[in-house]
């Protein structure tokens, strides 16, 4: 069964609530950047907010940014978290280091739970409906959206949001760097079209997408479907494609692009690029990695990305990776793995 | 006693993130907790809170409280707090 895309919204390492990073993105070179944070003001109340670390207060401003405007029930909060609070985690042990501990601070204690985010959302927004968390590393997103995708087959849904969410500390991304996960020096935009290293550039997202049953006028596409695959091989690939493209009613030669998590890693694009090469030689390779960093959350970014290229039309020529054959997009695949070993494909369509 | 008043509303606003709250700012007579109720001016704390300035008393200020039903008289101002802690603390 078919589910709306309505809304998305995003804070990341590009300009925050909006969607300026599809036309005037911003391109960093650090290894390392924090998200660029709105005037959360708008979204929770100040006394409220005194109590949450900055890993809620931007899942909160997103989810109610996403829900802008509408009025529907909403049916469900599915979140996608790869390392959940860590700011708050983080404080939470290194007090219990400091006070041997004893004394330690309830309000870090109780958030540093992975699954306080989806928790805090249905807390501001009066959701009584299902709620469940998902920690998968790199296809968390991914596997909340399954578990969306397979209510709303059920027909227990009508309205969900699906949330990716999750912020890089400087501890952390310390402890990424000793076992190779960022690249050496600063990154440049060559690195991702020629990936001779291994690394990536850190990056934080907090994603929240609303999924209707019903399409409106508000609608940003139609998601027909997403297959998960464990170490697949081409032929697993080819087999999840085409069961994607059975549900979408079309074939092989009607997929317009194909988002790809490229990072530039080597060992992660060089998957991406034979994959691609062996099954759509022909058409336009999108990325997006190159925007918003390597994080648990990113590849809720690619699923953005394709919504948001179909909605208006057209791939910004920053988002193109490679160009294929030149069409008005109107079925995009959004690849995803993580170290070659998680995989998931969707297929979005206008 | 003015000192530690004042040590313990920069310790309570710390400890309780009151963003963009100065020391000047909390009355050390007016009530900690309204319970709920926003007709009672103060700062309107709430149960979460009052967790944190148990903990807040323990380390700073080496009290362990043992009897549960005296908190609410200790944590109705900031004042209360001063009085049973300069009477009580071991650090």
């Amino acid at each position: 069964m078919a589910v709306y895309i309505q809304s998305a919204a995003q804070i990341s390492i590009q300009s925050p609530l909006c969607d300026d990073w599809f036309t005037d993105p911003i391109l960093r070179e650090e290894r390392y950047f924090r998200s660029e944070e709105p005037d959360f003001k708008q979204y929770v109340d100040p006394m409220s907010a005194r109590r949450m670390g900055r890993l809620l207060k931007r899942a909160l401003a997103s989810a109610k940014k996403a829900l802008e405007g509408e009025t529907a029930t909403l049916d469900a909060i599915v979140t996608g978290t790869g390392l959940g609070c860590i700011e708050t985690t983080e404080k939470f042990l290194l007090a219990m280091l400091k006070e041997g501990e004893q004394a330690l601070p309830p309000s870090h204690f109780m958030q540093s739970t992975h699954n306080t985010i989806g928790s805090l959302i249905a807390q501001h927004l009066k959701c009584h409906g299902y709620n469940n968390t998902y920690t998968h590393r790199g296809t968390s997103f991914d596997c909340a959206l399954q578990d969306v995708l397979m209510q709303f087959d059920l027909g227990a849904l009508s309205s969900a949001l699906v949330c990716a969410n999750d912020e890089m500390t400087e501890l952390y991304f310390q402890l990424f760097d000793q076992i190779g996960y960022w690249k050496k020096e600063d990154v440049k935009s060559e690195m991702f079209h020629n990936a001779s290293s291994e690394g990536s550039f850190a990056g934080e997202v907090s994603a929240t997408f609303l999924l209707e049953r019903d399409r409106t006028e508000k609608s940003l596409c139609r998601l027909d479907g997403q297959v998960l695959m464990y170490q697949p091989d081409e032929l697993r690939v080819r087999e999840a494609i085409d069961e994607l493209l059975r549900k979408g009613g079309i074939g092989w030669s009607d997929v317009d692009g194909v988002v790809c998590g490229y990072n530039a890693a080597r060992s992660n694009d060089e998957v991406y690029a034979r994959l691609m090469e062996a099954l759509f030689p022909d058409v336009t390779q999108i990325y997006y990695k190159h925007l918003f960093g390597e994080s648990f959350s990113a590849s809720a970014m690619g699923y953005y990305v394709a919504a948001l290229c179909l909605k208006r039309g057209e791939v910004p020529s920053h988002l193109v990776f490679k160009k294929g054959r030149t069409t008005t997009p109107k079925h995009i695949l959004v690849y995803n793995h993580f170290q070659n070993k998680d995989h998931s494909v969707a297929l979005l369509s206008c | 006693m003015s000192e530690l008043i004042e040590n313990l509303k920069n310790e309570i606003i710390e400890a309780l993130n009151l963003e963009g709250m100065s020391p000047a700012d909390i009355d050390e007579n007016a009530a900690l907790f309204n319970g709920g109720d926003p007709s009672v001016a103060g700062l309107g704390l709430d149960s979460i809170d009052a967790l944190e300035l148990i903990v807040l008393m323990e380390r700073n200020y080496g009290i362990k409280l043992k009897n549960a039903s005296e908190g609410k008289e200790i944590f109705r101002s900031v004042a209360t707090m001063a009085e049973y802690i300069s009477k009580n603390r071991t650090k």
